[in-house]
């Protein structure tokens, strides 16, 4: 076991127990409990914002935003806007004449044709239809107020149901029906299997979500001498520069991209908006700098949705509860479908990871992603995971209740040995070295001991039940870009630059997002070139100044940006030893570094500071030894190995670089009076391989709990029958607070990813794939006396109270 | 999210106010804590074309005993009031209520008047005024005028007052022998509430016999309603488990049909009421010390 910490809940201060930083390791910063270099200027208030960006003579714009879910629009009048005094601009797509479409990247998607403002046709409503340009906001939203929109309305479709419907009315008159995505299957070995076994079925639905990141997307752009500046709140700035570049006409050489501090992004700000074109599309045709900053209710209502997904699941077990075979159709509600990072995606994940890292020997997944009018769905931490997960332990409780035996036995009876590096999921997936019968065991062990207090502390109260969920899984890390874009790959790149003072700066193409990704490149680059953290400077977020990357998202920084880093220290530090070996008239292979010297092997022997080195190789070149070209940096990329891009003969393919695990162990008070859901105590046992900085990793999985029990009990984005969100602010999208989080347990187990580098895993998502699982679980637990089946999220007061009058008990 | 323009005047005394409102009618509104009207305004479901605000009206403010009744000034802050020993010794319904509105910065601003003027379905005060009967005092240009709580809510958002009308302020019998209790359900700690009770109760002198009871619920129908079912199974008796029990099962024939929403359904709100009204009721014994 390695380390371990209780995270402070809202009430229980005392249980708090925060290991004091050790600061002793002397093999250098990775693993050290460090405290972030991004936190002091966020806590000071001194953090820059897109919202912040203010270049002189900047306007303002707003968007008027379709009313209705489904319609043509017939009529757009602009000229009471144009009139409004301080107006500079009104424009629909049909001013947009010289920007192209979104491009259609995915062959095996069917194309969309989506465009930044409504052509003619609205899908959702807050769809985009024109753009208004003023000296302020104020003004630029009272003109838009006067905007008037001609609809001739469709009829809507709301739900899977409703659009998979034979004659369900069609979103896109070029197609056949209302797959965006499909991919059916079908295995006669499956139909074998369940003519053998047992079959448990059940249908498990996950709500649709909103990622509501503390600071919601921005985008300030300035045309100056031909060259386009964006300023955005952006999770992958290149992807940005070169959709701008494709859409806008222009060369990539032309746009920089730079994305200031970013409060949060959670997959949201993955995808290229209507906004992030049409507003440098006004910055370049006015001449002005503009600005428009996503307000919340534009947030709710219009950055991209998640996870409102069904799944059918079908079990074929026997007496031991073991699963023999598995058959799932899925069908997400990807809402309209007009977003650029497509958004079908996290449909693959669902599928491809259902079963985690139990030994299911034949699956058949069936996958759909359907059009509907409500707004587009893409990524949101977790990527899938969260609602497979849900599905797949709901249906081993479901099984090993049929069964007659302990749910617990059969989860343990389907994980891989301790030791086992060989496991391959049935989607092709190779978990590698994992832990995820020692952490599920472990999470087990903690949660028992929680439960025992929790019943302890509720005996004799007749109306409070509580009951405990574990559940074990596995999270794709550093994953292929392909699935989702069809380009790309795994990559990143990174600068190391030693800088005339012998300091390192490091630039990098994952994004800055809160992650702490600047720290953690620190650390490794620290350790890498051999110079005191504190001469390290990590930069993301500039186009001019970082390679090309791309971005933050998948749980990837720690494994591409550390392998950039490490390729390109490498290749700096031997350049370094080369000039100290000149200066100090040694072999370069006896020349060693350590924290700021290079040092000739031997004690007592010479040496010379990095800061030599970079006097030599920038100013007195004339030191340098023979042949030895001026400057010390390097730029490289790293790929991470194993990674399939085709699909074996079995449709099998690894699409991860590496796979973290977890278990989760949820304890729950349940109030049957009034279908109250309470945590009484939340603990993970996380396997993210080595931990760069146990302070990060635990802020990371925290946070990712927190997201994942606000998708358990709290979250719901709600619409009505005719397309009309319902849940359009903070009082009726209930984000919990702190007071709602539990105090959180974490414990690491470190078991290193062999072909990583440093041996890491991603941790970014891992947080959020538990908790529906477990709550759900321990719900269910909790309530068993009333043979209560959670089948869907939210689990609110309602659903709990209807499913317990529902057993017919009568409390 | 920005309000439409907006004319913002600041007067300095009640007959000032009452100009302001008497000459732009209902293009004005009011503006007293704004921890409703200025949201509302940025959305632009409000559009007042001028905004008069209270602030430094005198006169609207302070809280005092007024002839066994606790009177508070419409201005009056609600942490004001939470903190207020007044409040405490005289209204420990008012004191129960309040710390359920919202978070505390929101009661730095809001203004007891305020919550009764906005007529939240969903909020506490206009429950609490109910259950005790009390006096809301009007004033306008044409006169000053003072209204039942149970007269003064006409719906959601809704209220029996004027355009050119304010609410001066509040005035809440003391009631002797009694003891009270506000409880809410709603989905996380400070939102409005989902289902909630105001309640009290005035003991026999000496005993604990119930004598009578103020029982509302709030966020459940179109304004506060009165439980009178509920109320009535409590008269005579002594405030036992059982009788609280069947309080709260009686409650559930007082509310025909319960709101419906994305928060809970109509009868998840039944049942729930008869459980807050049960809570409710047990808090209301064991603060009178019923065994």
């Amino acid at each position: 076991m390695g380390t371990s910490a209780r995270i402070a809940g809202h009430d229980r201060s005392d249980r708090v127990m925060t290991p004091p930083p050790d600061t002793t390791n002397p093999a250098g910063y990775v693993g050290v409990r460090a405290g972030r270099r991004e936190d002091r200027p966020l806590l000071l208030g001194r953090a820059q914002f897109v919202a912040d960006v203010a270049p002189a003579g900047m306007v303002e714009a707003t968007f008027v935003r379709s009313t209705v879910a489904h319609a043509r629009v017939t009529r757009v009048a602009l000229d009471a806007a144009r009139a409004v005094p301080g107006v500079l601009a009104a424009v629909t797509a049909a001013d947009l004449q010289d920007v192209a479409g979104y491009p259609h990247l995915v062959p095996w998607m069917k194309e969309v044709n989506a465009f930044p403002l409504a052509r003619d046709r609205v899908r959702y409503v807050g769809m985009p239809i024109a753009a208004v340009v003023a000296d302020d906001r104020y003004a630029a939203e009272d003109a838009a107020a006067l905007v008037e929109v001609d609809y001739d309305e469709l009829p809507v479709l709301v739900s899977v149901e409703a659009a998979l419907a034979d004659d369900a009315p069609r979103l896109y008159d070029d197609w056949p029906d209302n797959r965006l995505l499909d991919m059916p299957a079908a295995d006669p070995d499956v139909d074998r299997v369940f003519a053998e076994y047992e079959v448990a079925r059940a249908t498990y639905r996950m709500q649709r979500q909103s990622a509501s990141p503390m600071e919601t997307r921005g985008v300030v752009a300035d045309y100056q001498g031909g060259r386009l500046t964006v300023w955005a709140s952006a999770q992958s700035p290149h992807i940005l520069r070169t959709t701008l570049a494709m859409m806008l006409g222009l060369r990539e050489a032309d746009i920089r991209v730079v994305v200031p501090n970013v409060g949060g992004g959670f997959g949201c700000k993955v995808h290229q908006y209507p906004e992030d074109i049409v507003v440098p599309w006004l910055a370049v045709r006015l001449g002005r700098p503009v600005r428009w900053i996503e307000d919340r209710a534009e947030h709710l209502m219009t950055s991209i949705h998640a996870r409102e997904q069904r799944m059918d699941v079908e079990a074929a077990y026997d007496s031991t509860g073991r699963i023999h075979a598995l058959r799932c159709r899925i069908a997400t509600n990807v809402g309209s479908g007009e977003v650029f990072i497509p958004g079908t995606a996290t449909t693959l994940v669902s599928g491809g990871c259902l079963t985690g890292a139990y030994a299911v020997p034949l699956t058949e997944v069936s996958l759909a992603c359907v059009v509907t009018n409500k707004t587009p769905s893409g990524a949101y931490r977790g990527f899938g995971s969260p609602e497979g997960t849900f599905a797949m332990e709901r249906m081993i409780e479901k099984v090993a209740r049929r069964a007659g035996v302990d749910a617990r036995d059969v989860r343990r009876a389907m994980l891989p040995d301790p030791g086992d590096d060989t496991f391959v999921t049935p989607s092709g997936g190779r978990l590698g070295a994992g832990s995820h019968r020692q952490a599920f065991d472990r999470a087990a062990e903690l949660g028992d001991q929680a439960l025992a207090t929790a019943r302890a502390a509720h005996a004799g109260d007749p109306r409070i039940r509580v009951g405990l969920g574990v559940v074990p899984f596995v999270e794709p890390t550093g994953p292929s870009y392909y699935g989702t874009t069809a380009h790309w790959r795994a990559y990143d790149s990174a600068l190391v630059r030693i800088q005339p003072d012998g300091s390192a700066l490091v630039g990098i193409g994952v994004q800055a997002i809160g992650q702490g990704i600047e720290s953690t490149t620190a650390a490794v680059a620290a350790d890498a070139l051999g110079l005191d953290v504190d001469d390290v400077s990590v930069v993301s977020g500039d186009t001019d100044l970082c390679p090309y990357g791309l971005g933050a998202w998948g749980a990837r920084g720690a494994i591409v940006s550390s392998g950039a880093v490490l390729k390109a220290a490498e290749i700096v530090v031997s350049k370094a030893k080369a000039i100290a070996a000149g200066l100090l008239e040694a072999d370069p292979e006896d020349v060693v570094v350590d924290r700021g010297r290079l040092h000739v092997r031997g004690t007592g022997a010479p040496s010379v500071t990095m800061r030599d080195i970079a006097t030599a190789a920038y100013a007195r070149t004339a030191e340098l030894p023979p042949g030895t070209e001026p400057g010390l940096e390097a730029t490289v990329s790293y790929d991470p190995p194993g990674i399939d891009l085709e699909p074996d003969d079995k449709g099998r393919m690894n699409v991860a670089a590496a796979w973290s695990n977890a278990s989760h162990a949820a304890v729950v008070k349940v109030d049957i009076t009034t279908g109250a859901v309470a945590l009484l105590d939340y603990i993970v046992v996380d396997d993210c391989g080595t931990v760069i900085n146990p302070l990060i990793v635990e802020g990371q999985i925290t946070g990712g709990v927190a997201q994942g029990i606000a998708g358990a009990l709290y979250e719901h984005v709600v619409y009505d029958e005719n397309g009309q969100p319902l849940s359009a602010s903070f009082m009726d999208y209930t984000i919990p607070s702190s007071r709602e989080i539990p105090p959180m347990t974490i414990e690491h187990i470190e078991t290193p990813a062999v072909e990583m580098p440093l041996g890491v895993k991603g941790v970014g998502e891992s947080g959020t794939i538990g908790p529906a699982a477990a709550i759900a679980n321990a719900v269910g637990d909790a309530l068993r006396e009333f043979d209560v089946d959670i089948v869907a999220t939210p689990i609110t007061p309602t659903s709990v109270l209807e499913a317990i009058h529902a057993s017919g008990a009568n409390t | 999210m920005k309000p439409a323009p907006f004319r913002y005047l600041r007067p300095r005394s009640l007959e000032e106010v009452l100009a302001a409102l008497a000459e732009h009618g209902d293009e004005a509104k009011p503006l007293a804590g704004g921890q409703s009207l200025i949201p509302a305004m940025n959305f632009r479901l409000a559009q007042p074309s001028v905004l008069v605000d209270l602030e430094l009206v005198e006169e609207l403010r302070g809280m005092h005993d007024e002839n066994g009744a606790l009177r508070v000034g419409a201005m009056v802050r609600q942490c004001d009031a939470e903190r207020s020993p007044l409040v405490t010794g005289t209204c420990p319904l008012l004191r129960d209520a309040l710390p359920w509105i919202g978070h505390l910065q929101n009661r730095s601003r809001g203004t007891i008047g305020g919550s009764i003027v906005h007529a939240d379905p969903a909020a506490e005060l206009p429950a609490v005024a109910v259950a005790l009967d009390a006096n809301v005092d009007v004033v306008g240009a044409r006169g000053a005028r003072t209204l039942r709580a149970t007269d003064f809510f006409d719906g959601p958002f809704s209220t029996a007052l004027a355009p050119d009308e304010i609410v001066s302020g509040l005035r809440f019998p003391v009631v002797e022998h009694s003891a009270a209790a506000c409880l809410e359900l709603a989905p996380r700690r400070g939102d409005f509430a989902v289902v909630g009770v105001a309640a009290f109760v005035r003991f026999t002198p000496g005993a604990t016999r119930v004598e009578d009871a103020g029982i509302v619920a709030f966020g459940v129908a179109a304004t506060p309603v009165r439980l009178a079912l509920a109320e009535a199974s409590l008269r005579g008796a002594e405030l036992t488990v059982q009788v609280a029990e069947a309080a709260g099962a009686a409650s559930a024939e007082d509310v025909a049909r319960p709101t419906a929403d994305i928060h809970a359904t109509g009868d998840y709100r039944r049942r729930a009421l008869a459980e807050l009204v049960r809570r409710a009721l047990d808090s209301i014994a064991s603060r009178r010390g019923v065994a």
